[in-house]
C-alpha cells in the first residue's frame, strides 16, 4: 500500500491519505475529496437511482470539478481505494496496538478475547492486509 | 456545603442553568402529556422552528433510524418515528450543538452508538428499534451536563482517570459520588422523557438493575462496549469494559451472530463518520 498526503489542509486533521492500488471503495465527504482520486460510482442529482448522472464511474477528479460537485450540493462521493483515514491513527501497527490497548482491562475475559480478535481482523481487512504481506 | 449529588441536582433542575433549549421543546413537554394532540398538530410545532426541524430531518435521515434520506417532512418523521421519538431528537439535537466541536469525540461515540443499537435491534428483530437508537444516542448525555455545568469537577475527573487508569464511571463514583448514567436518568426525568429511554440511560452499564426495558438496556450496553472496541469516537476513557452476562443472555446472543453484526456495523460507521463530518463543516461551507 502506498501512502501519500494530499495537499489539503482539512479542518486541523492530519488527514492521512493512502492509494490502494487495489482494493475496496470509500464513501468519502466532499471535504476530504481531492484531485487525483477516482469515482467507483457514478454521482447521482438526488438519492433517488433514477435520477440523472452527474458524474460517471471512473472518473479522475479535479479541482473544478470538486468545485462544481460542492455548489451543487453533493455532499459524499464514492472513490475508488481506501484513500481516507481520519481516526489520525497512521498505521496497521499502531491501529493494533491501539486495539489492545483498549482491551487490556477484560484480557482474562474469554468471551471478550474473541471479541477483539473479531475487531482484530476487522482492521486488518479494512487496511488492506488480505495475507498479501 | 451542598454535597456534589445535591449541586448537581440543583444544576438540572434549574434550567436556566442548563444548556438552552429552543422554547418549542418546553412546548412539546407538555403537549406530549396531551393524549388528545394529534400528530398533525404536533408536526405544526415542530415545523415552526425551521432550524429545528432542518436538525431533525437531518437526524432521521441518517444512518440511526435506516430510512437513509427518504424522510422530507417532520410529518413523516412523527408517524414513522412516533412523537417521543422526535421530541427526544429535538431535545438532542440542541443538546448536541451546545457541545460544540470540543466535544466531536463524545458526539460520535453517541452516533456510534446509536447505529449499533439500530443495526443490532433489526438483526435480533426486537420492537421498537427507533426508540432504541434513540436511547443510545441519549445514553451518555449525564458526560454532557458534566462536562458543559462541571468543567473544573470534568478536569479532575480527566486528570484522576489518567493517573489511576480508571474508567470515566469509576472516576465519577469517586470524584462525584455519583455517575454519568445516574445524571442522564436525572436529566430524562426532567425533560419527561419515556421510560423506554430513561431506563436504558440509567442502566446502560449495569443492565440486570433495568427492570421494565431490559432488553433496550441490554442493546445499548453491548452496542456502547462494541463502539468503545472498536475505537469509534471517544467516550472520555478507552477502556472496553466486559459485556455483562446478563445482556449476552437477555438478547440470546452468539460469537457467530454477534460477528456478523459487528461487521455489519463496522460498515455502518463509515456513514456516521461522513454525517459527522458533514455537521462539523457545515458551518464552513455557508460562510
Amino acid at each position: 500500500m502506498r501512502c501519500r498526503p494530499y495537499e489539503r489542509a482539512v479542518f486541523g486533521t492530519n488527514a492521512i491519505v493512502c492509494i490502494v492500488t487495489k482494493g475496496p471503495m470509500q464513501n468519502i465527504p466532499i471535504a476530504l475529496v481531492a484531485p487525483g482520486m477516482v469515482l467507483a460510482k457514478e454521482i447521482k442529482s438526488s438519492e433517488d437511482p433514477a435520477s440523472m448522472t452527474i458524474c460517471g464511474k471512473g472518473v479522475k477528479l479535479t479541482e473544478s470539478l470538486i468545485g462544481r460537485l460542492r455548489q451543487m450540493g453533493i455532499q459524499s462521493v464514492t472513490v475508488e481505494g481506501h484513500p481516507v483515514t481520519m481516526e489520525g491513527e497512521t498505521s496497521l501497527d499502531e491501529m493494533l496496538a491501539a486495539l489492545d490497548k483498549r482491551f487490556s482491562h477484560v484480557a482474562t475475559d474469554p468471551l471478550m478475547m474473541k471479541i477483539k480478535a473479531m475487531y482484530r481482523k476487522h482492521i486488518q481487512l479494512s487496511m488492506g492486509e488480505s495475507g498479501g504481506r | 456545603m451542598e454535597d456534589k449529588r445535591t449541586e448537581i441536582r440543583r444544576i438540572i433542575r434549574d434550567t436556566k442553568t442548563l444548556p438552552s433549549l429552543p422554547g418549542v421543546i418546553a412546548k412539546l413537554s407538555s403537549m406530549s402529556q396531551d393524549n388528545r394532540i394529534s400528530a398533525q398538530e404536533i408536526a405544526r410545532v415542530v415545523s415552526s422552528d425551521q432550524v429545528l426541524s432542518a436538525k431533525i430531518l437531518r437526524l432521521v435521515n441518517s444512518a440511526f433510524y435506516g430510512f437513509s434520506g427518504r424522510v422530507s417532512t417532520v410529518s413523516n418523521a412523527l408517524i414513522l418515528l412516533g412523537v417521543n421519538v422526535v421530541r427526544s431528537l429535538a431535545v438532542s439535537s440542541s443538546i448536541f450543538e451546545i457541545m460544540g466541536k470540543n466535544v466531536v469525540g463524545l458526539w460520535e461515540h453517541s452516533m456510534g452508538v446509536a447505529v449499533a443499537a439500530n443495526v443490532m435491534s433489526k438483526r435480533l428483530k426486537l420492537p421498537e428499534p427507533e426508540e432504541t437508537s434513540t436511547a443510545a444516542l441519549l445514553h451518555d448525555i449525564g458526560k454532557v451536563i458534566i462536562k458543559i455545568k462541571l468543567q473544573e469537577d470534568y478536569g479532575r475527573l480527566t486528570a484522576h482517570l489518567a493517573e489511576k487508569g480508571l474508567m470515566m464511571r469509576e472516576a465519577e463514583r469517586e470524584l462525584l459520588d455519583t455517575d454519568h448514567a445516574e445524571i442522564g436518568e436525572w436529566l430524562a426525568q426532567t425533560w419527561l422523557l419515556t421510560e423506554k429511554l430513561i431506563e436504558p440511560i440509567a442502566w446502560h452499564h449495569n443492565v440486570e438493575k433495568s427492570i421494565v426495558h431490559q432488553t433496550k438496556t441490554a442493546v445499548v450496553h453491548v452496542s456502547d462496549v462494541l463502539i468503545k472496541a472498536s475505537g469509534f469516537g471517544f467516550s472520555g476513557d478507552d477502556i472496553v469494559p466486559r459485556i455483562q452476562p446478563v445482556a449476552w443472555n437477555r438478547l440470546s446472543l452468539t460469537e457467530p451472530l454477534l460477528e456478523s453484526i459487528i461487521e455489519e456495523i463496522e460498515d455502518k460507521l463509515v456513514e456516521v463518520k461522513n454525517f459527522s463530518l458533514e455537521i462539523q463543516l457545515g458551518d464552513e461551507y455557508k460562510t
